[in-house]
């Protein structure tokens, strides 16, 4: 069972805001609902991030979210770690960060290749060709 | 070598990657009745996260290529404390390349004659004309898109369909090379730009080291295994392979191997071929020891199972360009490559040389070192909206493949300390990178600093080395003539044992600078060819 509380949620939402800050662009880490189901989603991709999650919130209880993060980072590197990546990749997964930044995602993108490359119709690939053969031959060691 | 027991293979092959699937193909299109035994499970596409949004975020962990980082029981863990490399590989109908990205690029003539040429280890007992027509018919197999006509290479090799794009992140790295008159060509892989054999067409999905989404890339489950079990072929999946055994007169009878309900059970054959990866083969035979083969199965004569093994050690360096790159285009391998300074120049203060390559950086967290999540953290500290603002879409990466050359006591043993899931003893690898390596690796960073800086990106960081990067992985039963300077003969067959074959890079001799898998399969194909031709005259045990 989850050992995820609705404290753990709290503080990791004022966490992600400082290490997600917003800007006049880029909205913060809460704004993209980090602390609820997109915790839950990436609990349930990356089971594993669980332990550090719990282990790092858990010791930080009771601290500023900025003495919170400096106590990780000197003092449980794996938490700070784990903690980082569900607040980063939760963040970067979210489709308006995404628009924000121009990343579309890994997407299907079947274009053709030109059949005449810019390389080969701008004589640079040639000057490749001109300078002539740089392998060495297999020696005659008869 | 055919049997009339039904239970008896013709041929067992141990491992269904790369080298078990050309293998296991050109047996059974021969008529042969194939058994392989592979410790992973079938991978269906769709459950490759490329096309998905967190896809991130499970490569890191679900398909990274550090089995001790996925950490799955059809794998075995590595133990590394006194490695300077980790190996990197996956464990399934496939083998590594369900991960790999399908470079696909031959060796050079001059790789297999290091010694005559360079003064250093030793030659191949085959040369690099003697794989040439294995080389052809893989490259018509998998489908090779690429471009012919590169000064680097031996004229005659043909492509099978025309290269992929090399996108704006390849035409920034081109001028850099252009400017200073340095090699370059556009990249081959191993992808097919158009529907082939049963596979799709690249979409440009570019997450081909986490597993090809659309069933483009040619990795061997596609390729090899779909129609070697059309022929035939069985292949039993969860098998765990924990030894090889033998009769009193010396020759392989078979397998014992480990069932996916933990049950032992055997394996009957008259012929017996390995290839399960540089790292896999050895640390079976080691595992098979007996009285007759007290250091192992196959190593009486020579004493050099598990030792000479190669890892290619790998840095990089990742460029920033001010202009968006859309980077996040795949395909992930190389764009274009270099081969400037692949050959020897004894000037440099080190000999051998390296493969160029330019990959795209894809998404946010795919940085070089995006493997063990560092930049993420750095990003904190930087402000993270400014550092990904820099990188994302506008980022390549010039990597450097070194050469190492081939080192006694860099090795594969078995380990005191870890087990696999079955309580099997993991494979213990010893590392040490030489200092010609060393040399080598720090002259070509220097040189990629200065085609980056020609190529007009504003800033880069340097990884050399990277730690997880033994991706190629060879050398652990080298081919050769003499008995006691190698493992096997020029056709995979056992000095010790006469119906032992290995087939997997294991049996290289040199590694070169260059990826390996166009000649572990043609080199494995070669050994298939002779064995069919010697079929009749095989000694086998039952
Ligand atoms: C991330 C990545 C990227 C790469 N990119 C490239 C590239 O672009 N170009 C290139 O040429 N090469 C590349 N490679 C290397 C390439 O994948 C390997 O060279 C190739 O797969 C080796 O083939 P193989 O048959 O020797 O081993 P594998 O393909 O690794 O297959 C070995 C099989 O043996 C099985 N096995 C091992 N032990 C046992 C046992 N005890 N019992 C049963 N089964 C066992 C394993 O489960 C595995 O499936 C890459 C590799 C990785 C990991
Ligand atoms: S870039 Fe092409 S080969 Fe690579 S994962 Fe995408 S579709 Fe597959």
């Amino acid at each position: 069972m989850s050992q995820i509380t609705p404290a753990l949620r709290k503080a990791f939402r004022n966490l992600a805001d400082i290490m997600i800050p917003g800007t006049d662009t880029m909205p913060r880490g809460s704004d993209v609902t980090l602390h609820e189901d997109v915790l839950d989603r990436i609990m349930e991709l990356r089971p594993d991030l669980e332990e550090g999650f719990v282990r790092g919130m858990t010791a930080i209880a009771g601290m500023s979210a900025a003495e919170g993060k400096e106590h990780l980072k000197q003092n449980d590197k794996t938490a700070y770690y784990d903690i980082g990546l569900i607040a980063a990749s939760g963040y970067y997964m979210d489709p308006r960060v995404r628009e924000a930044i121009g990343y579309p995602g890994q997407v299907s993108n079947p274009k053709k290749p030109a059949p005449v490359p810019e390389y080969i119709a701008n004589g640079m690939l040639k000057r490749v060709i001109d300078r002539g053969s740089i392998y060495r031959p297999t020696p005659d060691t008869d | 070598m055919a049997s009339g027991d039904q239970n008896v293979a013709d041929v067992l092959i141990i491992g269904g990657g790369a080298s078990g699937g050309v293998v296991a193909k050109h047996l059974t299109d021969a008529g042969v009745r194939v058994v392989c035994l592979e410790q992973g499970d079938h991978v269906d596409p769709s459950e490759f996260a490329g096309d998905k949004p967190e896809w991130e975020l499970v490569s890191k962990k679900r398909w990274h290529p550090n089995p001790n980082r996925r950490d799955i029981e059809t794998d075995y863990p590595t133990d590394v404390r006194d490695s300077d490399v980790e190996p990197m590989m996956y464990c399934g109908v496939g083998g590594s390349t369900l991960l790999y990205t399908a470079m696909w690029m031959r060796f050079l003539p001059s790789d297999f004659r290091v010694k005559t040429l360079d003064g250093v280890a030793d030659d191949w007992p085959i040369t690099y004309e003697d794989l040439v027509p294995y080389y052809n018919i893989l490259d018509e197999e998998l489908g090779l898109a690429g471009l012919a006509g590169d000064p680097a290479y031996p004229p005659g090799q043909r492509m099978i369909m025309p290269p992929h794009p090399i996108g704006k992140v390849g035409m920034k790295a081109v001028k850099g090379m252009d400017q200073l008159g340095w090699h370059w060509w556009p990249g081959s892989n191993t992808i097919p730009t158009e529907p082939y054999r049963g596979r799709n067409e690249c979409v440009r999905y570019g997450t081909c080291s986490t597993g090809c989404p659309q069933r483009a890339k040619s990795s061997f489950d596609q390729t090899h295994w779909t129609f070697a079990i059309k022929n035939g072929a069985k292949l039993i999946t969860r098998a765990r392979v924990k030894e090889i055994t033998v009769n009193d007169s010396g020759l392989a009878t078979g397998a014992v191997y480990i069932d996916r309900n933990g049950r032992e059970r055997r394996q009957k054959a008259n012929v017996v071929i390995m290839c399960a990866s540089s790292i896999g083969t050895p640390r079976i035979l080691l595992m098979s020891e007996s009285g007759k083969f007290p250091n192992g199965l196959g190593n009486n004569s020579s004493g050099l199972l598990g030792k000479n093994l190669m890892m290619h050690p790998f840095s990089a360096v990742a460029a920033y360009s001010e202009e968006p790159l859309e980077s996040w285009l795949g395909p992930a391998g190389h764009t274009i490559y270099s081969l400037q300074f692949y050959e020897t120049d004894k000037s440099r203060g080190f000999v051998r040389g390296a493969k160029w390559g330019i990959t795209p950086v894809a998404g946010p967290f795919s940085l070089r070192g995006g493997q063990d999540n560092d930049p993420i953290i750095n990003a904190w500290d930087d402000g993270i909206h400014s550092v990904f603002d820099q990188t994302v879409g506008k980022v390549f990466e010039w990597g450097v493949i070194a050469e190492d050359l081939p080192e006694e006591h860099n090795r594969v043993t078995l380990s005191d300390e870890l087990t696999d899931s079955d309580g099997l003893p993991a494979p213990k690898i010893n590392y040490k990178t030489s200092e010609n390596t060393r040399k080598l690796l720090d002259w070509h960073i220097e040189r990629v600093i200065e085609a980056i800086e020609a190529s007009g990106c504003t800033g880069y960081t340097v990884s050399n080395p990277v730690r997880e990067c033994g991706w190629h992985l060879s050398g652990t039963a080298r081919m050769g003539t003499d008995p006691e300077r190698s493992v096997v003969n020029e056709f995979g067959v056992s000095h010790d044992v006469e119906n032992l074959l290995v087939c997997d890079g294991s049996v290289f001799v040199t590694c070169s600078g260059l990826h390996p898998t166009a000649t572990i399969t043609a080199s494995a194909l070669r050994s298939v060819d002779n064995l069919l031709q010697n079929r009749y005259n095989q000694r086998v045990p039952l």
